[in-house]
């Protein structure tokens, strides 16, 4: 039995709710979960259960209509916008199902941008994003831009981009929703990888039962904006 | 956020939407050059008619007139300056002062006075070559008077003395006679006729068939002299200060000429006891500084005086006016601009609202949003600012251009109608970029104001 690690992520009744026309449609309904320092965490649900609400939420980039959330400490549900920006910069990675790179700037150009955000010196990001594609693989692409890459290699950039600033949580919302099987599996193992060499905790969202049994410690289950039941993995 | 780095970003974007860039910063461009031309142009002739005061040294020139003002002291800004030339009214029976010889010889030894001499002329009908002739007032000037204005006469020279038998004219004058050529005009001879009072006549003349219109005592006398010298044209008239009739004649073959002791029925009024005096004496002084002094003694002596000097605040003030509203129309271009910029940057905003999106979700704040926006605004701004004073500056030298070689035809030299200090250009380009910073304004603070889970879904 593995030893008991301090809870990383707190969430304390998470609720969220969207306006839409003049209905009022609560995406997460008194949500509380714990994710221990450097565990693999999984969540998954049916389409609308509110996976990516919570993800988004933990993430810095949405902010809830009652609960709290706790990152390392940090009560990231009290952060004003810029704090929010802080957060998002910093401490938590993100990764997405369209790896959302920018089209326009190359691999290397886009592990760049939150060193950018954060002010880091032009030739220091430049051996950083380097280093971080390098990491991931992709050191012979860095010049290429997203469309010269195939979907593989642009999620291996998205997540060089979100380890950029050093963060201790990496969220991924569907990280393998546009990548074949195998491709699947390798960008999984890789940020299975990364949580088991940086201690990196990570909260991915996936439909996938398969590689969710195979490489989360623990999957948490959402209902219709509810927690349904949490189950250790692997 | 760094500056290079928002300054990197701007031009990524801007290059990578070439076409756009160039067309909204074209419209930067159109205003910004039309505010330059305009301006110096308004720059252009505010320094051109300077010059050409100062080249006729009539910042340094006093007229002296009868109808003396009681208090010493410089006109009163808006003063209408018509109010002097005319005779003033006899009040009170108390006897004005003559503007004679002797007070014009008191004149000539006031402290700072250069030269004073009384304005002469009178009317006549003056022909050249074998066409009619043309009615002009001749102006009596003294040599001393033309020597000072030397450099003006482009063609022959000016009168030796003022006893020289000759005249000088205009190129202007010269022009009504069709001469194409004035430097084939010198040595050629005017014919003068003027009419005068044949007094031997007069006293056998009834007075009832003169009053009837059946006899006249006047008779018609003709003169011939020979044109000494030609003043050549200049674009804003500085030929005209010396010779506004365009025929200058030494006082002494003038004195020879049977002529009316008067130019105008205004001359008549100036009678007093029998003596008339001259109707004005121009006054040049030795600097601008002794303007005060000389007039305040000039009144002292019962005239009035007018200095073109003191005009020239107003003069000053309507330049400046005439800048603004020049200024003015080139802004209406600046506005449309303007407009432009909001419509590029708001575009911009839709079309990298998920970009905004990403950024943001990578850390960036709103206020580095805000910055990107703003900066590739402003880095429109500085390009169609440059571009706009380039446009301005080539398009003000071919309008000038045009303007000479039309203008060269008709013996006017070639002027520089725009002034380009290089304030102007500094002014535009700072003024470009704060147009266009104050058109991000909206489009920066809407692209920071994007929500970033919206932005990420965005297609």
């Amino acid at each position: 039995m593995s030893p008991a690690r301090p809870p990383f992520v707190v969430t304390q009744d998470l609720a969220k709710t969207y306006l839409v026309g003049d209905v009022q449609v609560a995406a997460l309904a008194g949500v509380s979960i714990t994710v221990e320092e450097g565990r693999f965490v999984a969540v998954t649900g049916a389409s609308g259960s509110g996976k990516s609400t919570l993800l988004n939420l933990l993430g810095g980039l949405d902010t809830p209509t009652a609960g709290t959330i706790e990152v390392g400490g940090a009560l990231v549900s009290g952060m004003d916008r810029e704090t929010l920006a802080r957060y998002r910069r910093l401490s938590a990675g993100m990764i997405f199902q369209s790896f959302n790179l920018i089209a326009s700037r190359t691999a290397l150009e886009n592990v760049e941008l939150p060193l950018l955000f954060a002010g880091v010196d032009k030739r220091e990001r430049r051996v950083r994003a380097a280093e971080l594609l390098d990491q991931v693989g992709l050191a012979h692409r860095a010049g290429h831009r997203p469309t010269e890459l195939s979907g593989g290699e642009q999620q291996r950039v998205a997540v060089a981009r979100a380890l950029a600033n050093g963060p201790r949580l990496l969220l991924a919302d569907e990280p393998t929703g546009n990548l074949d099987s195998r491709t699947s599996r390798e960008i999984v193992g890789l940020l299975a990888g990364l949580n088991r060499g940086r201690n990196l905790t990570v909260v991915m969202v996936s439909h996938e039962e398969g590689l969710v049994r195979e490489f989360a410690h623990e999957v948490l289950r959402l209902r219709d904006g509810r927690l349904a039941g949490t189950e250790a993995s692997s | 956020m760094r500056f290079s780095d928002a300054v990197d970003f701007a031009r990524t974007s801007l290059g990578k939407r070439r076409l756009r860039t160039f067309l909204t910063a074209s419209g930067v461009m159109i205003g910004i050059g039309a505010l330059v031309s305009m301006i110096s142009f308004g720059k252009g002739m505010q320094k051109n008619v300077t010059r050409a005061f100062r080249s006729s040294d009539l910042f340094t020139t006093l007229m002296v007139m009868p109808g003396g003002a009681e208090t010493p002291g410089r006109n009163a800004p808006g003063e209408d300056p018509d109010d002097r030339p005319r005779p003033a009214a006899k009040d009170a029976g108390r006897p004005e002062a003559i503007l004679d010889d002797a007070a014009v010889a008191a004149i000539a030894k006031i402290p700072g006075v250069a030269m004073a001499y009384p304005d002469i002329g009178f009317p006549a009908m003056v022909g050249l070559g074998q066409g009619g002739g043309e009615f002009r007032l001749i102006q009596v000037v003294p040599a001393a008077v033309v020597a000072t204005q030397a450099r003006k006469i482009k063609w022959g020279r000016g009168y030796g003395g003022d006893a020289e038998e000759g005249v000088v004219v205009s190129q202007a004058f010269l022009r009504r006679f069709k001469v194409t050529d004035p430097a084939a005009a010198v040595g050629q001879k005017i014919r003068i006729t003027t009419v005068s009072l044949d007094l031997g006549r007069l006293a056998t003349l009834n007075l009832g068939s003169i009053l009837a219109g059946e006899t006249s005592p006047v008779a018609q006398e003709s003169y011939e002299f020979p044109i000494l010298g030609i003043i050549g044209a200049e674009a804003f008239g500085e030929e005209g200060s010396l010779a506004p009739s365009g025929v200058m004649i030494p006082p002494g073959p003038a004195k020879g000429i049977k002529r009316l002791p008067f130019s105008s029925v205004w001359d008549l009024f100036r009678v007093q006891g029998g003596r008339m005096g001259y109707s004005a004496v121009t006054v040049k002084l030795g600097s601008l500084r002794d303007l005060d002094p000389v007039r305040d003694e000039v009144r002292t002596m019962g005239f009035a005086t007018f200095a073109l000097a003191d005009q020239f605040d107003q003069i000053t003030k309507a330049f400046t006016i005439m800048d603004m509203v020049l200024a003015a129309v080139g802004m209406i271009a600046i506005v449309v601009a303007a407009l432009g910029i909001v419509n590029t940057m708001v575009m911009s905003i839709l079309e990298r609202y998920r970009e905004i999106g990403v950024m943001k979700a990578v850390g960036a704040s709103d206020g580095d949003i805000r910055r990107i926006f703003f900066f590739e605004s402003g880095a429109i701004g500085f390009l169609g600012g440059v571009a706009g004073c380039a446009l301005g500056w080539v398009t003000s030298l071919v309008i000038n251009r045009v303007v000479d070689f039309y203008l060269a035809r008709q013996g006017v030299p070639a002027v520089a109608y725009f002034a380009f200090p290089v304030w102007i250009f500094l002014g535009a380009v700072a003024f470009a970029i704060v147009v266009s910073l104050v058109s991000g304004i909206y489009p920066a603070r809407r692209a920071a104001r994007v929500d970033p889970v919206v932005a990420l879904r965005h297609d």
